[in-house]
């Protein structure tokens, strides 16, 4: 355990310790937090909580917050959870029993944000994950859970953005699509990127699979060069985005490539080469994008490191949380979690119009990137209709 | 029809990457009897050797070439001495050689993994990407070097094994092992021999595949594909393992051109299976006599 990860365990127990004080101001405004602080996601986690902070700190140097008309400080209580589902459910416990927050921020991890939904209701205690991108985090079994909200899109919605992308700015009338038979992100983005296309008029002339594992593409990209596409949406990770490309060029295809956030990676350049140059693909934001470059700049200001991309989106969880309380009007988790239910602001990620439905931003704006010389060029933010 | 002339050479040229991966397979089954699973971790073990020997040594392809090739036979013999060697001192029943076969494969992955990291590498760009065209048809540079390098390889190991005395003893061997000692054939060395043959070969497949597709640690997983290969031309028949390969390189792509890529694997071992039945050693399987 290094000095940052033991000063933050001794600041999350002194943050206990002063939750269990029992000098309740009546002022304060307790919002839980949690997150990996230490493990392999600590510096995602830390990145969120030193965001959470920051902000309040902020807040509470311009007098706080007015909820029904009465001033309150905000008061960020943060617990590491290791980055595992059990221990999820363990501080999710700790948070509302014990320190009475009303609201929780993060986690991350979509793997820790599902499990901890009942203990939420039975609390009625509203959450906001960050980057928990799985659509199964607020909908489960065509429900969903009333004290789950996000404030990034979920995976399969990218699929949307590029159909859309590649109809209405690139041109395209004619796709194909590649895709992992095995796996659910992929399918998911396939999903929406074929009805999305063909809603708009688009025709999907090929639609073919391959099965995790598989390193030879040829068979399906034959059949795709023979149906002439304009593009072609290779939704699934950089390893395969790499040799995909490489051989779709090598059979003379000329379409564009497009795809969605398994993309991103130093590794792309170094595997893909030239073969993906020129590809577009989508992403949750680019750390170019004009939004979100004065939260950049006062994070590095204060912590004399960049952030991450999950500060982006704890960052507007912090807006949600503000804008949802005061619309509330009464610090309490039910009138809260009502409240969130027609958030609708503008976010530094994107606008942020939570659907009740869902709970998920709807049509919330992503970031178009292009492969241009190597380097990742953001070309504009794009919603789809 | 264009079309189908692509999948056939596409089919073609995965086919020959599984005949290369193959022919390692059939060569000590011939001699030993038993399918030596540590094949596709030297395979995948040639494929590092060449990118190291191109990216951090900076040697010329030849060199590199060389180095991978003459790494990967030694790795073999090592492999034969630690992993079978006091097997065979034993007289331990086959299926220990197999189990022994995993574990050495299973130890060379998970070796790389621990040492390389799992994370795949491409190779430096030697042969140019671009295809050549042929009317609407794309011959791929590295295909045809592939075919071609796969082809002379696999004729050389023929001629050798039909023409040398060293190749005679390999025969015999694998004739009766027992008889060919009593007859003063030291059946040690070729056994050594045949390791060393096949290691040769899984360096040529190695570095082929590498600059194929990419170089990474569970390369051996491709390999068993070629196991299967060599089982449905039948193991132990060189020419099998080739027309074994082909054959299922070619049907795996046409069922994915045409059929549907799902049912690929399905569809393909719907047919070796079938295969099979009919005739249990393989297409070209026969009685022991013509083993090697």
């Amino acid at each position: 355990m290094n000095f940052r990860k033991a000063a933050f365990v001794v600041l999350a127990i002194a943050l206990v310790l002063a939750g269990c004080g029992g000098k309740q101001k009546a002022d304060t405004i307790k919002v839980g937090w949690f997150g990996a602080l230490t493990g392999d996601q600590a510096v995602w986690g830390e990145n969120e909580f030193n965001t959470v902070k920051m902000l309040f700190e902020e807040y509470n140097a311009k007098g706080g917050i007015e909820v029904g008309g009465k001033k309150y400080m905000l008061e960020a209580i943060g617990y590491d959870n290791k980055g595992d589902a059990q221990e999820a459910v363990n501080v999710t416990n700790r948070l509302v029993s014990q320190d009475k927050v009303v609201a929780i921020l993060g986690p991350n991890a979509s793997g820790n944000a599902i499990p901890i939904a009942s203990t939420l209701e039975q609390a009625k205690v509203p959450d906001i994950a960050t980057v928990a991108t799985n659509p199964k985090v607020t909908v489960q079994d065509g429900k969903v859970k009333p004290y789950n909200f996000r404030v990034c899109f979920i995976d399969p919605y990218q699929g949307a953005v590029a159909a859309g992308y590649a109809f209405d700015k690139l041109g395209a009338k004619k796709a194909a699509v590649l895709y992992d038979v095995s796996d659910d992100y992929s399918q998911g983005l396939t999903e929406f990127f074929v009805k999305s296309f063909e809603g708009k008029g688009g025709k999907i002339v090929a639609k073919e699979g391959f099965t995790a594992g598989d390193k030879d593409f040829r068979a399906q990209l034959s059949k795709i060069k023979a149906a002439a596409p304009d593009v072609i949406f290779m939704p699934y990770f950089f390893t395969e985005v790499a040799l995909s490309a490489t051989q779709a060029r090598e059979l003379g295809i000329t379409a564009t490539f497009m795809g969605g956030d398994g993309w991103p990676s130093p590794d792309l350049f170094k595997l893909g080469g030239k073969a993906v140059e020129g590809g577009i693909f989508v992403n949750h934001l680019d750390y170019d994008q004009p939004t979100v470059q004065d939260y950049k700049a006062r994070y590095k200001a204060k912590y004399g490191k960049e952030t991450e991309l999950n500060g982006y989106l704890v960052h507007d969880a912090v807006l949600m949380l503000v804008d949802g309380l005061q619309r509330a009007g009464k610090v309490d988790g039910e009138a809260l979690a009502k409240a969130f239910e027609s958030t609708d602001i503008q976010g530094i990620t994107g606008r942020i119009k939570i659907s009740p439905t869902t709970h998920n931003p709807e049509g919330k704006d992503a970031a178009i990137i292009k492969i241009v010389d190597g380097q990742y060029k953001f070309l504009e933010n794009y919603a789809a209709q | 029809m264009t079309q189908f002339l692509q999948q056939l050479t596409n089919g073609l040229s995965i086919g020959s990457v599984y005949a290369l991966m193959a022919v390692g397979y059939s060569l000590v089954y011939s001699i030993m009897n038993f399918s030596n699973f540590a094949h596709g971790g030297v395979i995948m073990l040639g494929a590092y050797f060449g990118f190291f020997g191109l990216t951090t040594f900076k040697l010329p392809f030849a060199a590199a070439f060389a180095l991978a090739t003459a790494g990967t036979a030694l790795v073999a013999i090592v492999v034969e001495r630690v992993a079978y060697k006091p097997l065979r001192d034993r007289k331990a029943p086959f299926l220990y050689f197999i189990i022994s076969a995993m574990g050495a494969s299973m130890f060379l992955e998970n070796f790389v993994i621990a040492t390389i990291g799992p994370n795949p590498k491409p190779y430096p760009p030697i042969i140019p990407r671009e295809p050549i065209a042929l009317g609407d048809l794309a011959l791929g540079r590295l295909d045809l070097i592939m075919f071609i390098v796969s082809a002379a390889c696999l004729t050389l190991l023929v001629l050798f094994i039909d023409r040398t005395r060293l190749g005679k003893a390999i025969q015999a061997s694998a004739y009766n092992m027992k008889a060919s000692a009593l007859m003063g054939i030291n059946t040690d060395s070729v056994v050594i021999l045949v390791f060393a043959l096949g290691g040769f070969l899984a360096g040529v497949a190695g570095v082929l595949y590498g600059m194929k597709y990419m170089v990474y640690p569970t390369i051996g997983a491709i390999t068993l594909k070629s196991f299967i290969a060599a089982v449905f031309g039948g193991l132990g028949s060189l020419p099998g393992a080739v027309l074994g390969s082909v054959l299922l390189g070619v049907i795996e792509t046409l069922v994915a051109g045409y059929l549907s890529s799902q049912y690929r694997d399905l569809i393909a071992f719907v047919i070796l299976i079938g295969v099979l039945i009919v005739r249990p050693t393989g297409i070209m399987g026969k009685a022991v006599e013509d083993k090697a």
